[in-house]
């Protein structure tokens, strides 16, 4: 059976991650995880920090992204993300100490309390990813 | 007989200073290689990015972002200047430099105060020798520019914009043009300039499914695209600055061999000179004897 695919790229400012065929990927989305199979219709959605997985003819992937845009349109879902790892490239030892660093930021201002919430969450979820895969 | 000693120790030197500066042109020839294939990946994201800016600017109507706004009673902007750590790079320093100072003085000439953010050791110390003031200097970012070292400044200016601290952002660098053509400029990153209305114009409009709203989208997407106009001017300087390497170096591996050849002709002829003299003193001491 000709399976039905679409194109998935992971997008960072410094260079492409990921440019694959899939047949499914469920991507963090800024309130929630959202699933894409093909032809769904074009959505642009922010993302939050969290898991990705791509299902592929060629096998599954997961990978970690921090914020960013997710869009699809064409059956060509493009994740603009600053940030994407492999859940085997996450250094624990340094999220540790970036988590660390991240709770002792202040918090006063509304912004101040956004950017900690960002880092914290990013780290959290990171050392989540790497502890399900049994690291 | 000491010229020709001279001559030799200086030979000596030139080719040893040849053996440095082809080094240097390969090891610039590399780095460029690398550099620009960077600079080549970093494309796709700024393209997309400004892509997503056009689409949703269509949905949301009128765009009204504190990024975009000018504050024209604000008599202080900010400039981030690019230049290298290291020398030996042909005019690159100088030349965005030059155009840094340029700039700077054109802004004072109406009225605005401008922080310097300087990055790279060699612009810091000119500026130390112009006794020019420098708000923040950055060092270390060497050839392969990380995201997590440009955004933190990205993101203080972006902070100092929206407080109305400063009403421009400007950021020169060497843009990198081709491999034979690279040219200092000063480009303003604040306010945003909108670009939605070139570019992108003839893609068909596309009705998409927003989360959130378009408005809080493009809350998110205008200072990601700051960002990375600004990463992407860092890896244009760091491709200008192996390449103007490379070009000097290559002049300078050049310029050795001439001196080299120069060299080896004079002392050759020192060589013969004595060579005759000592033949001519030889002659006559025989013919004086018999």
């Amino acid at each position: 059976m000709a399976t039905n695919t679409f194109h998935c790229s992971v997008i960072t400012p410094e260079r492409a991650v990921l440019e694959t065929e899939a047949t499914f990927v469920a991507f963090p989305a800024w309130d929630g995880e959202v699933g894409i199979l093909h032809d769904r219709a074009p959505l642009l959605f922010k993302m939050g920090a969290g898991e990705l997985r791509v299902e592929s003819p060629e096998g599954n992937q997961v990978l970690f992204v921090d914020g960013g845009f997710a869009q699809m349109v064409d059956n060509r879902l493009t994740l603009l993300t600053e940030q994407a790892k492999k859940i085997a490239e996450i250094d624990t030892a340094a999220v540790e100490r970036a988590l660390a660093e991240a709770r002792k930021l202040p918090m006063v201002s509304d912004a101040e309390f956004a950017a900690r919430q960002r880092a914290v969450k990013s780290g959290e979820v990171q050392l989540h990813l790497a502890a399900k895969q049994g690291r | 007989m000491a010229n020709r000693r001279v001559l030799v120790k200086r030979r000596k030197s030139v080719r040893n200073i040849r053996k440095i500066t082809r080094t240097m042109q390969l090891i610039a020839t590399a780095r460029f290689q690398a550099a620009f294939n960077r600079a080549v990946a970093t494309r796709p994201y700024t393209e997309k990015l400004a892509e997503l800016v056009a689409d949703l600017s269509r949905a949301a109507g009128d765009v009204d972002h504190p990024l975009l706004k000018t504050h024209e009673d604000v008599k202080r902007a900010a400039v981030v200047v690019l230049t290298a750590d290291r020398g030996l790079a042909g005019g690159y320093n100088a030349s965005v430099l030059r155009t840094a100072v340029t700039h700077l003085d054109q802004q004072a000439g109406q009225g605005i105060a401008n922080d310097v953010h300087m990055v790279g050791k060699k612009g810091i110390s000119y500026f130390r020798f112009l006794r020019r003031e420098v708000a923040e200097q950055t060092t270390g970012i060497g050839d392969k520019p990380r995201f997590e070292q440009v955004e933190p400044i990205a993101n203080a200016l972006i902070d100092r914009f929206v407080r109305g601290e400063i009403a421009s952002a400007h950021v020169v660098y060497m843009k990198f043009l081709s491999a034979g053509q690279q040219r200092p400029v000063a480009v303003q990153i604040l306010p945003l300039k909108p670009e939605t209305a070139e570019g992108k114009e003839a893609a068909k409009p596309v009705e998409y499914e927003f989360s959130p709203d378009p408005q809080q989208l493009l809350d998110e997407l205008l200072p990601a695209t700051v960002r990375a106009r600004l990463f992407q001017a860092f890896n244009d300087a760091a491709v200008s600055e192996q390449v103007a390497r490379m070009v000097a170096m290559k002049a300078a591996t050049d310029a050795a061999g001439d001196m080299i050849k120069a060299l080896t002709r004079e002392y050759n002829r020192a060589r013969q000179t004595q060579i005759t003299m000592e033949l001519l003193d030889i002659v006559g001491g025989a013919n004086a004897l018999s």
